[in-house]
């Protein structure tokens, strides 16, 4: 009885992931109201069957596979299948999650690329504060006061813009040393963002995450040995 | 040579005493004379004399022109606002005319003569034509219209989900691009008038080599076509952005005899000789980010090695800026590149 509940469970989470993989919302939809009426965990069902989908998405994007159209619809099948599963995830537990405030910054109105870093970040678990765009420099840094977010994600599309970018990592750090800047966008480098005083540098939404853990890893080791 | 001289040898493929000089420049030029960023979209005197003005101070060959990357979306009713704050360069989208399914089957073709900032546009020109100037236009290439038109991750959407609204969308595109140089050389005359064709949102970083062969390759040949056949006196097309995996297309769209290609830092000059050299004169391809950002030995650096790459392009080569000189440029910066002209551009 154990072994086909289990072979049932393997097909319906690999079925989701199948569906967040193959932009298919009506089918993540569906497969989560069917994993529910199975008993099945929601939390198990969103970590191995939703996130780890997104991973893949997000590898498939780093590799040029996929590219925004297929990334924003295998969002669409994720952010489905999650608001059926989310209400059903038992709280409690002694898991922290990480959170990380973005916006892009003052004077740009691009957010595509802020959009998909953003579901990157809320596929693999963390709560994203999401600014919006055109965000004035103060609101980063209210932002980061109010929600005391392991994370603070600039970007910016524009070469305009991104001079916004070492005054308000100045203003953050002046409040909050200890947080952690990472920045993006399509003028950006990495000698650019380390120039600017950025602790991390993503290239690419299918990155950023990655970066994000690897920065937060970089800083802790940085502390440990002062 | 004068630059018109330069400017006219480089189009004829006549003999050049040095490489053309061209810049993107736009906001930078408002800033350099003390008006306001905004006074390069909305008041033509205004936005030609600081062209006029920033051009006779750091000599470049290039022309002054009016356009910008958002063009589309407020001549098809959706709304725009100019640059006013510090960080602010170009008009930016305040509401898209499509943002929804039904938005897409109410859309007319504007008026060329009144919708949008074309007034001001065509007053632009009459500016340039009274002062001497070839007459030009910029538009954006059909499929960076219908991003202007539709928000962007809709539209990105729809690519894979409902093409038949991105068909559509990028028909009205066309069309309208189309309406804009009929009336431009109408007004002006047969090969007299230039276009700029600005395609950024058809990069590799939005969409994939098949997404533009099905959507942006049919629409935006068809357009380079029919203008060429109409008399435009050449295209200079800007392909900012990584699109070589694109290249392969875009070598098959016709760009005149001889047009220019202006590329982004992505796409390596011997690259783009490769594919367009036999029938464009190549531009490019400084990064405005190292001009904003970068020191002056970094700039004459790349410079140089743009210059050395492109000078013997079979067409022809002119050193420009990958995109748009930011606004907040060190001034000597800007220098810079016409320095390393002078100092390795000579034949």
């Amino acid at each position: 009885m154990t072994m086909v509940m289990d072979k049932k469970t393997g097909e319906l989470i690999k079925g989701l992931y199948d569906a967040v993989i193959h932009m298919d919302e009506d089918t993540a939809r569906e497969l989560s109201q069917v994993i529910l009426k199975e008993g099945i965990d929601a939390y198990y069902a969103v970590t191995h069957g939703l996130m780890t989908a997104m991973e893949k998405v997000g590898e498939l994007y780093s590799n040029n596979t996929y590219f925004v159209p297929e990334l924003l619809l295998c969002a669409d099948a994720l952010y489905a299948g999650l608001e059926v599963l989310r209400p059903h995830i038992k709280v409690g537990g002694a898991e922290t999650k990480k959170q990380i405030v973005i916006g892009t910054i003052e004077g740009d109105i691009h957010d595509i690329g802020k959009n998909l870093v953003k579901i990157m970040f809320e596929a693999a678990g963390w709560v994203v504060h999401d600014l919006g765009k055109d965000v004035k420099l103060q609101r980063f840094v209210e932002e980061q006061n109010r929600t005391q977010s392991d994370v603070v994600a600039l970007s910016a599309l524009m070469t305009t813009s991104m001079l916004a970018m070492p005054k308000v990592i100045e203003m953050i750090k002046a409040k909050d040393p200890n947080v952690a800047i990472m920045v993006g966008g399509a003028p950006l480098t990495r000698e650019i963002a380390k120039s600017y005083g950025a602790d991390g540098y993503a290239d690419n939404a299918g990155e950023a995450v990655r970066e994000a853990n690897e920065m937060l890893r970089r800083l802790k080791d940085k502390t440990v040995r002062s | 040579m004068t630059s018109a001289e330069r400017i006219d040898a480089l189009l004829k493929g006549g003999s050049l005493d040095r490489v053309p000089f061209l810049s993107f420049i736009l906001g930078f030029c408002a800033k350099n004379v003390g008006y306001p960023v905004a006074a390069i979209y909305c008041d033509p005197e205004k936005s030609l004399r600081a062209q006029v003005w920033t051009r006779e101070q750091y000599g470049y060959d290039s022309e002054p022109f009016y356009g910008y990357a958002s063009y589309g979306g407020f001549e098809f009713n959706g709304e725009i606002k100019l640059p006013d704050g510090e960080y602010e360069q170009a008009p930016s989208h305040k509401r898209f005319a499509v943002v929804k399914e039904e938005d897409v089957e109410k859309l007319e073709l504007p008026d060329v003569k009144t919708a949008g900032m074309l007034p001001l546009a065509m007053q632009f020109s009459r500016l340039q034509d009274e002062h001497g100037i070839s007459p030009s236009v910029v538009v954006g290439g059909p499929f960076t219209i219908a991003g202007n038109i539709c928000i962007v991750e809709t539209l990105c959407r729809w690519l894979i989900k409902k093409p038949e609204l991105v068909h559509r969308l990028l028909r009205l595109a066309t069309d309208h691009v189309l309406d804009v140089a009929r009336y431009w050389i109408d007004t002006f005359g047969v090969g007299r008038v230039n276009i700029q064709i600005w395609e950024p949102l058809a990069t590799n970083q939005i969409i994939s080599p098949k997404q533009f062969e099905k959507f942006v390759l049919p629409y935006q040949t068809e357009f380079h076509q029919k203008i060429l056949a109409i008399g435009m006196k050449y295209i200079l097309c800007h392909i900012c952005g990584e699109q070589n995996r694109n290249l392969p297309y875009w070598a098959n769209v016709p760009m005149g005899d001889p047009g220019i290609i202006s590329i982004g830092k992505e796409v390596d000059i011997n690259t783009a000789i490769e594919y367009f050299g036999d029938n464009c004169i190549i531009a490019g391809n400084i990064e405005p980010a190292i001009l904003q950002t970068g020191t002056p030995q970094e700039i004459y650096g790349l410079c140089r090695q743009a210059i050395e790459k492109g000078k013997h392009a079979p067409r022809g080569y002119a050193l420009m800026q990958g995109c748009e000189v930011p606004v907040n440029t060190p001034p000597y910066n800007l220098y810079i590149m016409k320095k390393a002209v002078n100092d390795f551009g000579w034949y």
